[in-house]
């Protein structure tokens, strides 16, 4: 009922939006579909971070990384592979493929032997593990940006633009399937954690692991099954979003995308997937709105861009300190 | 036979180990020679050699600042580069534009003393209003509050033009008299020391208890009377004055600030390297701090090996700084949590006036644990156990988690705290087991099983 109504306010405010801008010069309308798209490409790490921390209480700071690592192997498959022509699906289902391997692999090696421990020690490891990352990404590809192409070229032959026009905005291909691989991942985790018996094994996992054992839930499995499943989400969120958005360099996503994500799931409510969408997409909005009114807005003959450079960060930062504040739980979760 | 009354023997009173004078005169020559040492080397080897020391010197003041944060009150910053950045800037600024200082012209030693305060103070007000939210926010998503402010200061308070000229930087002019590298490295020694002291009476006095008593239990300590706020708002612009300092000096020896210089990457690495040098252990932070900051540059010792890794793999030698460094973290919480510090326990332990032993932890107050009306009572019955307490208990062997690597004073005071609460509801003898129980180790179980081995 609450997520109908939290939804629906959202989609009504962005829409007020879209409809107040048509037509203007200066409209904000292009920001706002910007924004839509990357939120979404944000909810999906989003969804990777709620994932984690329902199953293990704790904040992954790996889960950008996931994705940068997928991009690389991608990368690697599709630029640097000579001889035989790769074709970009399967390098995509390699890369998924191995960073869900290299997600158990930390489960196994960091996360597992920390399994009592205090859990700003398993945040602290993670940390870790994403420095680790970043640094194996530098010796192997130097600090240098690449262009990785997308999985459907945002131009045909003529070189026209492909894709549907909303709002004096083209959307790309690779825009849509993000937002088509967010909506369909959202609603399968929500059936998962909410009507499966593997799902509500791994909620209990995370509120009593000793009474999990004690009714014969193995909390190993769990581990594995939580952080192997987040790398999996992790890696098709960096698969599809650095094409469209990033310039593919060591770390990229850990950089660009994993704190707008930690807001978006923070606004959502980190315990809740849908939150991890609508908070996801909300703070997409939020931030290219804020990028908008820091080109169009004066005070006298100063724009808000010079008054106070990187105004976007500077919303996100207030956004999420209002909401930890006012609304730990954030807008659709049930606890804090 | 039995009575109704039995006369336990009387309490052992347990002399604490002394070294004799001979001992103290050893230790103090090796502490002497130690210092002197660092001192000397710094003197001697090349211009460019002492610049790396003064950075190692200014990590080492950086990681002390952080230790505050992570290690006594046992929350993650990972904004530091944030109250770092700021508080170069802001040296490099009022030495600059307000000042007047300029590489041609110089810097008189006041100027640079003002602006150190300054940075000092920018650096304390930026950590104290993040303290402030604090106040409400806990845990995990303090962590985030500190990872989003870093990022708001990196993204907009390092592009504002007036304080750090954009891209260019904004320079720093060494102060006359220190415009060498190798009197700038002294100088970063001397406050070095000085923050090493504030630390060290710190936490000696009532407000370091205070401090070090919210990592364990805030519920606790607040009913204890500890203003838990008030505690953890002082801690955090405690650490962002050291962080401050160290930005300060941070300008100084760059000469020319630029905002890529403090970045996320680089506060991750901060974190890590106060995590390997043993969290809430001074020297562990230091010798984990001044690591990171040399590591790069210990390529170039062996000339071979840098030649190979530049020439031919065609990498900076600072990139395998990250990975090794990530590397040794993991290694270091998942296997040894106690860090560099554990490993050096034994020395610095001896260093301070107890037995040499490499397993320290059975030699110190600890050991008391074991003393208490149960193991004297066992001690009776069966003989072997007598031994196994007298040889203490591997108890402390394996820290909990980022639990301080060697920290008798928190120790201590956790032993009153668990011994105060279990004393008001459960019998005396239960004291020196609730103990044991605070520091989450069954060890009174191990030791039973044990002793029943021996008397078998």
């Amino acid at each position: 009922m609450r997520t109908a109504v939290v939804v629906g306010v959202i989609a009504a405010l962005i829409g007020a939006v879209l409809i107040a801008g048509a037509g203007d010069e200066a409209s904000p309308n292009p920001y706002v579909v910007i924004g839509l798209v990357n939120g979404a490409a944000y909810g999906l790490i989003a969804l990777g971070l709620v994932l984690v921390y329902k199953g293990a209480r704790v904040f992954n700071f790996a889960q950008g990384e996931f994705g940068t690592l997928a991009a690389f192997i991608v990368y690697v498959l599709i630029e640097q592979v000579q001889g035989t022509e790769i074709p970009y699906g399967i390098a995509v289902l390699v890369a998924v493929v191995g960073v869900t391997i290299v997600g158990l692999l930390m489960e196994r090696i960091v996360v597992r032997p920390l399994l009592n421990a205090p859990r700003i020690t398993v945040l602290v490891a993670t940390i870790a593990f994403t420095l680790l990352a970043v640094g194996v990404q530098v010796l192997l590809f130097l600090p240098e940006a690449k262009n990785l192409p997308g999985a459907i070229s945002a131009v045909d032959a003529e070189g026209t633009p492909r894709g549907p026009e909303i709002f004096d905005y083209i959307i790309e291909p690779q825009q849509l399937l993000i937002v088509g691989v967010l909506g369909a991942l959202a609603v399968i985790l929500g059936y998962f954690f909410s009507k499966t018996d593997l799902g509500l094994a791994v909620l209990a996992t995370s509120q009593d692991a000793f009474a999990t054992r004690v009714v014969g839930i193995g909390v190993e499995r769990m581990s594995r099954f939580i952080w192997g499943s987040a790398a999996f989400l992790g890696a098709v969120a960096g698969v599809l979003f650095i094409p469209v958005n990033l310039a593919l360099a060591p770390g990229v996503m850990t950089s660009n995308a994993l704190i707008p994500s930690f807001t978006g799931a923070v606004i959502g409510g980190i315990t809740s997937l849908p939150g991890a969408f609508v908070g996801g997409i909300t703070v997409g909005v939020i931030q290219q709105l804020a990028g908008w009114a820091s080109q169009n807005y004066h005070f006298g003959e100063t724009a808000l861009q010079e008054l106070i450079p990187g105004f976007p960060s500077v919303a996100l930062v207030v956004v999420l300190l209002l909401v930890l504040l006012a609304r730990p739980q954030g807008l659709l979760g049930t606890e804090a | 036979m039995a009575t109704a009354t039995e006369t336990l023997p009387a309490a052992q009173t347990h002399e604490r180990w002394h070294p004799t004078v001979t001992g103290w005169l050893a230790r103090i020559v090796v502490l002497l020679v130690l210092l002197g040492g660092l001192l000397l080397v710094t003197a001697i080897v090349p211009q460019f050699w002492a610049d790396r020391i003064s950075l190692a010197v200014i990590y080492a003041i950086i990681g002390l600042s952080l230790n505050i944060v992570l290690g006594y009150v046992g929350q993650v910053s990972l904004g530091h580069h944030g109250f770092v950045g700021i508080a170069a800037f802001v040296a490099a600024y009022y030495a600059t534009e307000k000042a007047g200082c300029a590489p041609e012209v110089g810097c008189d030693v006041t100027t640079f003393f003002v602006s150190l305060l300054f940075a000092a103070a920018s650096g304390a007000i930026a950590a104290g209003i993040l303290g402030l939210v604090a106040l409400r926010i806990k845990g995990l998503y303090l962590a985030l509050i500190t990872l989003a402010y870093g990022f708001m200061a990196e993204t907009s308070i390092f592009e504002i033009s007036a304080l750090t000229r954009g891209g260019a930087g904004m320079p720093a002019a060494r102060p006359d008299g220190f415009t060498s590298d190798r009197a700038f490295a002294f100088l970063c020694f001397a406050f070095l020391a000085v923050v090493v002291y504030v630390d060290w009476r710190l936490i000696k006095s009532k407000v370091g208890r205070a401090i070090l008593s919210l990592k364990h239990s805030e519920p606790v300590a607040s009913s204890y009377g500890i203003n838990v706020t008030a505690y953890k708002v002082y801690a955090f612009t405690l650490s962002g004055l050291f962080a401050g300092l160290g930005g300060g000096l941070f300008a100084f020896r760059a000469t020319n600030v630029v905002s890529n210089d403090f970045n996320f990457a680089t506060a991750l690495l901060w974190v890590l390297m106060v995590v390997i040098g043993g969290l809430g252990n001074r020297t562990g932070v230091i010798i984990g701090s001044a690591f990171f900051a040399l590591f790069p540059f210990l390529f170039e010792l062996i000339k071979p090996l840098e030649h190979y890794v530049r020439d031919t793999l065609g990498r900076e030698p600072g990139f395998f700084a990250i990975v090794l460094g990530a590397l040794l973290a993991i290694l270091t919480i998942v296997q040894y949590p106690g860090g560099i510090a554990q490993q050096l326990s034994p020395i610095t332990r001896w260093l301070r006036g107890e037995r040499f032993s490499m397993h320290p932890e059975g030699h110190g107050r600890h050991r008391r644990a074991g003393h208490g009306l149960k193991a004297r009572l066992r001690s009776r019955h069966t003989p072997g156990a007598a031994a196994e307490a007298e040889s203490g208990s591997e108890d402390h062997d394996e820290p909990e988690g980022l639990a301080p690597a060697e920290s008798p004073e928190l120790a201590a005071e956790t032993e009153r705290m668990a011994a105060a609460i279990t004393t008001t509801t459960e019998s005396a003898e239960d004291a020196s087991e609730g103990t044991d129980a605070s520091e989450g180790k069954p060890a009174p179980a191990r030791k039973r099983t044990r002793s029943r081995k021996a008397s078998s």
